[in-house]
């Protein structure tokens, strides 16, 4: 009898998705759309040629081929030689470029006497990667003439120098699972579980917000339409896992092949783990829509958690450097632990058991989260009455009502304290008699 | 229509009654904005983050590679936490996000050694995880680097090379690095200076639009209207009067915690940023009053000013430059308030240069200011006979 109601539920709010164009915008529109154009913004991963100025006060061979070299890699393009530090400010200020290099004049005759040469980078930092781009690019360059000046110096040589040339150690970088240290592979997953999630809040609550709409305009009557709350409930969450199978399989699976990105997940890990994922989603979306009163707030009430969640999340500022508080306070969204499992399950090839703490918790999200829409509902279904400003003005005297009783606690374990301590300076008074 | 009172200020009082009957307008125009700048100054309190955690595999294990693990002195940024015994463990241990990046020693680094091969160090570090990643690289980088030097080093002093010379043999070349503006590389600089203000356009975006379309869809738009005269502009600069107020009030809060409390770099001083702030405010409204006004539809200019609010974020280029982006999009940064914004910052407060340099940007945020003259009419005509179709 209750399948035949959960599947009765479920196609009706089937039904009542498809119709209305608002909740298509969510939740196929913009999955299909804004992940595209996402990618398409970083599809070039870094930035190549960044344009420096070179400022050559030593104007020698070495320092020309130095330069030469530079300007030879993917990282720099030198776009003019200056006279003097001025000049090359005043290019800087135009935004003609976004570095100096700078070789002193006493350059060459500082490496002929076998001490140690300095060049200058001086850096704009409106924006990270320029740094990284001149740091990595001049790098690069002073590691392989490095060698030829080693080289050539041996050639004369004494042995101290011979001996010291085999004993260095080598040391050779690899990044992992983002070979090129790309903006695109490294963003683009948070980017796609968040969608997820968020055009879940937001088309749920949207669907909730007319709903609200149509019982104040008397159009609805919530006893007559809707049966026992847990099929209720469990009917609509299958109703949108239906929808998000097809969603999450576009934009898990196919954004990511489009745009060439690494994509080392296992079939069996992928689905075991997003299932938890969208059903966490789903009745995260189902509690806080019933908050929304009409249809368009949710735009006003959502949409700019996203930017703080992308962060929370830990892709970007690392998660062993937040502070305890907001590390707790990104537990209660499923999109902090998507993030991080299919950001793993995806670029870095991590199976079900390396991401076994995510899932868990996905599991647990999705039952409390089941659990509390349960206990709103209920509420509801009883009252025919949305929670709203009653049930939040109920939280409010409630809060109210224990903050006194703390204040009042507080204040007799301060009372209490201040005898004692009464009591203590007066024996301290009377002892030293 | 008959009895409600006339002129700019009757409908600033009305909308400060509408503004006050919703919690939702609280929430979106206090609450939200205040919760992101609390959010991202304090996430990012550290600046640059330190003791990233890293491993070590020494599959060797012998004198010299305990040697060189010995020789890895910790830096600020990174902390060894654990020595694996393979290669495969490191790895899971980085899928499990245990490390972020490890040193690997592999078998034969003494035998190459003793026969005057060069033994090699690996590092690897998680790229799945940019910042940290990044940040671990030139740590460890240099700890190896150095840990090299000092076993040649060693060689050197003790064959009587003076340090100078020592160092001029084993890096004849050296760069110094000096980053203008922001020299400690403090990512709570780089980031919030353009979150906060990103985060409060994008309100004033959806909030600005919502109020005008509520009015068409609550069926009050013509008492709106009549109360201007008839007037558009008058109709709706009164009733976006006090939300420009709310919102300079919030942009002043921002202000005050970015270069005030945590003192972060405003060469120019404070007024140049008060002044691209306010810009920014006057050039969020114009544009949603433009979109308002082109589409006749709540949830349609809604959708599309909540598209340009989140994509201003990314398109500014702060995070990656725009010019590392596809040409179109290159193009249509200009279409964004932010962008100007961020490179009115970049300009007064982080470089300090001359504000000649930045005319054009407060300028071309003047623009978005009177873009709504293009096609308020559209909303003149809208409020006098729309009906809201969900």
């Amino acid at each position: 009898m209750w399948v035949k109601n959960l599947l009765d539920v479920c196609g009706k709010e089937l039904r009542r998705t498809l119709s209305d164009v608002g909740v298509l915008v969510f939740f196929i529109i913009v999955p299909l759309l804004y992940p595209l154009l996402y990618a398409y913004l970083y599809s070039r991963e870094v930035v190549r040629e960044v344009p420096v100025v070179v400022v050559d006060e030593c104007r020698s061979a070495t320092s020309r081929e130095f330069l030469r070299k530079s300007d030879a890699t993917a990282d720099l393009k030198i776009v003019s030689y200056c006279s003097d530090m001025e000049e090359a400010r005043n290019l800087m200020h135009r935004h003609k470029a976004y570095g100096v290099i700078h070789v002193p004049a006493e350059f060459e005759r500082t490496l002929s006497e076998g001490r140690q040469a300095t060049i200058n980078l001086y850096c704009d930092m409106s924006g990270l990667l320029y740094y990284k781009a001149m740091l990595s690019g001049c790098t690069i360059v002073s590691l392989d003439m490095n060698r030829d000046i080693q080289m050539q110096r041996l050639s004369g040589l004494s042995d101290w120098e011979k001996e010291a040339m085999t004993m260095p150690i080598e040391n050779e970088y690899v990044t992992m699972f983002n070979p090129t240290n790309g903006f695109q592979t490294f963003l683009i997953p948070a980017v796609l579980i968040l969608v997820l999630q968020q055009t879940l809040v937001l088309g749920v609550a949207m669907l909730a917000g007319t709903e609200n709409e149509r019982r104040r305009s008397g159009a609805l009557v919530l006893g007559q339409e809707y049966g026992n709350p847990i099929v209720v409930l469990a009917g609509k969450g299958l109703a949108y896992l239906l929808v998000y199978g097809f969603t999450a399989t576009y934009v898990l699976c196919f954004v990511p092949w489009l745009f060439h990105m690494p994509q080392l997940w296992q079939l069996p890990t992928l689905v075991a783990f997003v299932v938890p994922f969208l059903l966490a989603s789903i009745f995260f979306a189902i509690c806080i829509s019933f908050f929304v009163r009409d249809r368009e707030s949710c735009f006003l009430l959502f949409v700019f958690v996203s930017v703080p969640l992308i962060f929370m999340s830990g892709i970007s500022w690392p998660t062993s450097n937040m502070p305890a508080f907001w590390k707790v306070f990104a537990q209660l969204f499923p999109s902090t632990h998507g993030v991080n499992g299919f950001a793993r399950i995806n670029t870095a090839g991590a199976l079900l058991q390396d991401v076994r703490t995510e899932s868990i918790t996905l599991w647990i999200q999705s039952g409390v989260y089941f659990m509390l829409s349960l206990l709103i509902y209920e509420r509801l279904y009883r009252s025919d009455k949305m929670p709203g400003a009653e049930f939040i003005l109920n939280i409010r005297t409630h809060v109210r009502k224990n903050l006194r009783v703390a204040v009042r606690d507080v204040e007799e374990v301060r009372q209490d304290l201040k005898e004692k301590a009464g009591k203590l300076r007066n024996r301290g008074k009377q002892e030293p008699n | 229509m008959s009895g409600t009172k006339q002129g700019f200020w009757s409908i600033v009082r009305r909308e400060i009654v509408r503004m006050q009957s919703r919690p939702l307008y609280g929430l979106s125009m206090i609450f939200a904005p205040l919760f992101c700048f609390v959010f991202f100054t304090s996430l990012m309190r550290e600046g640059l983050p330190e003791s990233l955690p890293a491993g070590v595999v020494d599959e060797d294990n012998t004198p010299v590679s305990r040697s060189i693990l010995r020789n890895l002195d910790s830096y600020q940024q990174t902390e060894i936490i654990r020595q694996y015994s393979s290669f495969a463990e490191a790895r899971e241990a980085m899928q499990k996000n245990e490390i972020y990046g490890f040193f690997y020693i592999p078998k034969g680094t003494q035998e190459k050694a003793s026969s005057q091969e060069q033994p090699k160090i690996s590092i690897y570090t998680n790229a799945t995880y940019l910042i940290p990643s990044s940040l671990l690289y030139r740590d460890m980088k240099t700890m190896a680097t150095m840990a090299s030097a000092a076993v040649g080093r060693e060689v050197l002093l003790a064959k009587g090379a003076s340090m100078d010379q020592a160092m001029g043999f084993l890096q004849p070349i050296k760069m110094d690095m000096r980053p203008l503006g922001n020299p400690w590389l403090n990512y709570n600089v780089y980031l919030s200076n353009t979150m906060l203000p990103a985060v409060l356009a994008l309100m004033i975006l959806m909030v600005t639009c919502f109020s005008i379309h509520t009015e068409l869809k609550d069926g009050t738009s013509r008492e709106w209207l009549s109360m201007s005269g008839d007037n558009i502009l008058k109709a709706v600069s009164a009733k976006l009067f006090p939300q420009t107020m709310v919102f300079s009030l919030m942009a002043l809060i921002y202000l005050v915690i970015l270069y005030g409390w945590l003192s972060f770099p405003h060469h120019n001083g404070f007024w140049p940023m008060f002044a691209a702030a306010e810009l920014l405010i006057l050039a969020s409204q114009g544009f949603a009053v433009f979109m308002a006004s082109a589409i006749p539809s709540l949830r349609w200019s809604l959708s599309l000013c909540t598209l340009w609010g989140v994509l201003s974020i990314p398109i500014s280029g702060f995070s990656f430059p725009v010019m590392g982006m596809p040409a179109p999009l290159q193009a249509l940064s200009y279409m964004f308030p932010l962008r100007y914004y961020f490179l009115i910052y970049v300009d007064q407060a982080l470089n300090g240069i001359p504000l000649v340099y930045s005319a054009w940007y407060y300028v071309a945020m003047m623009a978005f200011i009177i873009l709504p003259l293009v096609d308020i009419s559209l909303l003149r005509k809208a409020a006098h006979e729309y009906t809201y179709l969900p």
